[in-house]
């Protein structure tokens, strides 16, 4: 099993996944399917956690890619898609720019990755490309957070950001001990929370969960 | 160490658990009069020599005693201050009694989180804390949320701005993580202390990407221009007391993270390196918020871009660095937290008063409430940096520093924007304190009706507050002297 694992080099199909799913992200239209790519991210990342600590026979690595899946993989996509039900707008994601012209830059950002991290940090892991393919989802977390209009859709870039960041950390320190794994992912999840408790407070007050209208504060 | 971080969740819990406002407000003040005395013996101590426990998590040294003891002063003074504000906004019904509980639980909460920040050893943990800092202090700004909706756009700002941000901080962390495996084979270290002892051995060049990652994450809660942006929304638009303490403290317990980052650094990539993105970053910070400042409308923005500047400065102070740049900079922390927490404590008071935080509406603050008036002065004229006070004093050693190295061209930057703020501050506060009274918004009667006994326990703490601002201004006490100098020493600057 394990030399299967190598001879079809399967942790690079599967963090190709992972920014497959982003990429995808940058061109989806309804706000549910966003939710279902962050969670099929998740979900990548979680099995990319749980093959490597096969490979590698550790234990804290199981336990992380368990906690990974139950806190990433099942329980922000309820609490999402819950906010998704109760916000009961448009569910278009309404982008500032074009899908094509999305999908363009962030096809510009991988490639600007590839070739400035070429020469700087090598893991000397399994694979080379997960830590490239790690800032990449960062960097097109942060772009659609840029470019998207409804707040739900910030936060998810957000998720998005943080995926790629765990993945990036996984990457470069092979998994950190678990009890700072556990304190990253509650701090995580809290504020996933309260960023939803606050969605639903701005549609109550602004009739709406659109940021433009959060324009108020200036200069 | 463990009872200094278990106080404020207990007192959280119990204010949470109460029903009635008075006892509430009496519980919290009590929780924090517990955690300072319980605090003064550890604090001490850790200023002599460091002490770790619990497996080598937590560790304090002269550095985070000096930090925790403004993290607990301010406590102490916003706590007390805070039974005032609530009752106020209680009366007038811009809270509930939900509202007051939820108020004072992330009170101690944001206290708890803050004290976590200075007391870990482990990066990861500070980082964890420092995060947790911002989820508690969003609900804090957002609290009164139906009735603002300009606090849920603060609050909406500040989450997401430095949440993004401090997500690159961790990604700086995780690079120091692997930047460690090479040095020590297996495992790698987040420990301060071993990451200490390897400094000088770690790969520069990883460790330059760290620190820019690092010093960008922790600048966007540090209050660094260009990644302010959130910084002026909130701080006007929470509470006061919170106010006090965003500017006050939190603001520091994000620069204590950089600090901290600058000396496991600086061994290895030269302090070149450090200090100069450090400059930079801190006359970025200087000028723009200069700008701002002098086209301010908004009192409260007002001082929170007047924080930002002297986050600027304290920036200068350790990119400058050597033993005096340093010295200057920890002093400017303790003297930018008196001076501007004062000032926030008098602002809610004017903004009680006059129902309006439009710098145009207020007039005359000097003779409708003298004392009020006089110790806003005090508050404006010690931030404005002039001669006196307290920041005149740290300022004019971070120039010397500056001055000692022959950096001119800082020292020309760091003197115009100094001045042009000396206007901007100044033009401002004579204007809202002097003159006329304004008829229109200055509601005499009603605060002649309840001039009650936390009013004038608000306006005790705020006297000694400007006690110590003329005083610190005369001469820097030797346990503070010798507490800065000891933080110099566990830095390792020379």
């Amino acid at each position: 099993m394990k030399n299967w694992i190598q001879a079809f080099s399967v942790i690079d199909f599967i963090s190709v996944g992972i920014l497959l799913a982003a990429v995808a992200m940058t061109a989806l239209r309804r706000i549910e399917s966003c939710v279902r790519a962050y969670t099929l991210n998740s979900w990548l990342l979680s099995l990319l956690i749980g093959i490597v600590a096969f490979m590698i026979g550790e234990t804290h690595l199981y336990i992380a890619a368990a906690v990974t899946l139950l806190s990433k993989g099942i329980a922000i996509p309820i609490f999402l898609r819950r906010i998704v039900r109760q916000m009961k707008i448009t569910h278009d994601v309404e982008p500032y720019i074009s899908n094509a012209l999305s999908l363009t830059i962030s096809g510009i950002l991988v490639a600007v990755v590839y070739a400035s991290l070429k020469e700087g940090i090598f893991v000397a892991g399994f694979s080379k490309n997960v830590l490239q393919i790690s800032i990449a989802v960062i960097l097109i977390g942060l772009f659609i957070m840029i470019t998207r209009r409804k707040a739900i859709i910030q936060v998810i870039g957000l998720l998005f950001m943080e995926n790629g960041l765990f993945l990036a950390g996984f990457s470069l320190t092979f998994g950190m001990p678990a009890i700072i794994e556990l304190g990253i992912l509650f701090d995580m999840l809290m504020g996933v929370i309260i960023l939803g408790m606050f969605i639903i407070q701005i549609r109550r007050a602004f009739a709406s969960a659109d940021l433009d209208k959060l324009t108020v504060l200036k200069g | 160490m463990i009872a200094i971080l278990l106080i404020p969740v207990i007192t959280a819990i119990i204010c949470f658990a109460l029903k009635n406002h008075k006892l509430i407000s009496y519980m919290s003040l009590i929780g924090v009069i517990i955690l300072a005395v319980f605090s003064v013996p550890i604090i001490t101590s850790s200023v002599s020599s460091p002490i770790i426990s619990l497996n080598s998590i937590l560790y304090m040294d002269a550095l985070s005693g000096y930090i925790m003891a403004l993290v607990i002063l301010l406590s102490l003074a916003s706590g007390g201050y805070s039974i005032g504000y609530i009752e106020h906004e209680l009366k007038i019904g811009l809270i509930d009694i939900t509202g007051v509980r939820r108020y004072y639980a992330l009170f101690h909460l944001f206290i708890f989180t803050m004290l976590l920040v200075v007391v870990t050893n482990n990066l990861t943990v500070m980082w964890i804390a420092i995060e947790a800092t911002t989820i508690v202090s969003a609900l804090l700004i957002g609290l009164g949320f139906t009735k603002r909706p300009m606090a849920i756009e603060a609050a909406w700002k500040y989450i997401i701005l430095c949440t993004v941000g401090i997500t690159f901080a961790l990604l700086g962390i995780f690079i120091t993580y692997y930047a460690s495996t090479a040095v020590l084979g297996t495992g790698g270290a987040l420990n301060w202390t071993t990451l200490k002892s390897i400094a000088s051995r770690l790969n520069p060049a990883t460790m330059k990407l760290a620190f820019i990652f690092v010093l960008l994450g922790y600048g966007t809660k540090a209050g660094l221009a260009p990644v302010h942006n959130w910084l002026p929304d909130a701080h006007s638009e929470a509470p006061s007391p919170i106010s006090a303490l965003l500017s006050g403290i939190l603001l520091n317990t994000a620069f204590y993270g950089i600090i901290r980052f600058v000396s496991i650094v600086e061994p290895s990539t030269g302090s070149n390196f450090t200090g100069n993105l450090l400059i930079l970053f801190g006359l970025v910070s200087m000028g723009i918020s200069s700008i701002f400042i002098l086209v301010q409308e908004n009192y409260k923005r007002l001082l929170a871009y007047s924080s930002i500047e002297h986050m600027g400065i304290i920036s200068l102070g350790i990119g400058i660095g050597g033993v005096i740049g340093i010295y200057g900079a920890l002093l400017h922390i303790l003297n930018h937290a008196i001076s501007k927490s004062l000032m926030f404590f008098s602002s809610g008071r004017i903004q009680a008063h006059y129902g309006s935080t439009k710098i145009e509406n207020i007039t005359g603050v000097l003779s409708s409430m003298p004392l009020l008036g006089t110790l806003t002065f005090i508050g404006a004229l010690s931030l404005a940096g002039t001669p006196p006070f307290n920041i005149f004093l740290s300022e004019f050693t971070i120039l010397k520093a500056g001055v000692d190295k022959g950096l001119w061209v800082v020292v020309g930057l760091f003197l115009l924007f100094a001045v042009i703020v000396f206007y901007g501050m100044l033009s401002v506060f004579v204007k809202m304190l002097f003159g006329v009274r304004n008829a229109e918004y200055d509601n005499q009667k009603i605060v002649k009706a309840h001039y009650t006994g936390s009013d004038i326990f608000s306006y005790t703490i705020m006297v000694i507050m400007a006690i110590c601002i003329i005083s610190l201004g005369l001469t820097v006490p030797d346990f503070i002297d010798g507490t800065i100098r000891e933080c110099i020493n566990v830095l390792g600057v020379r």
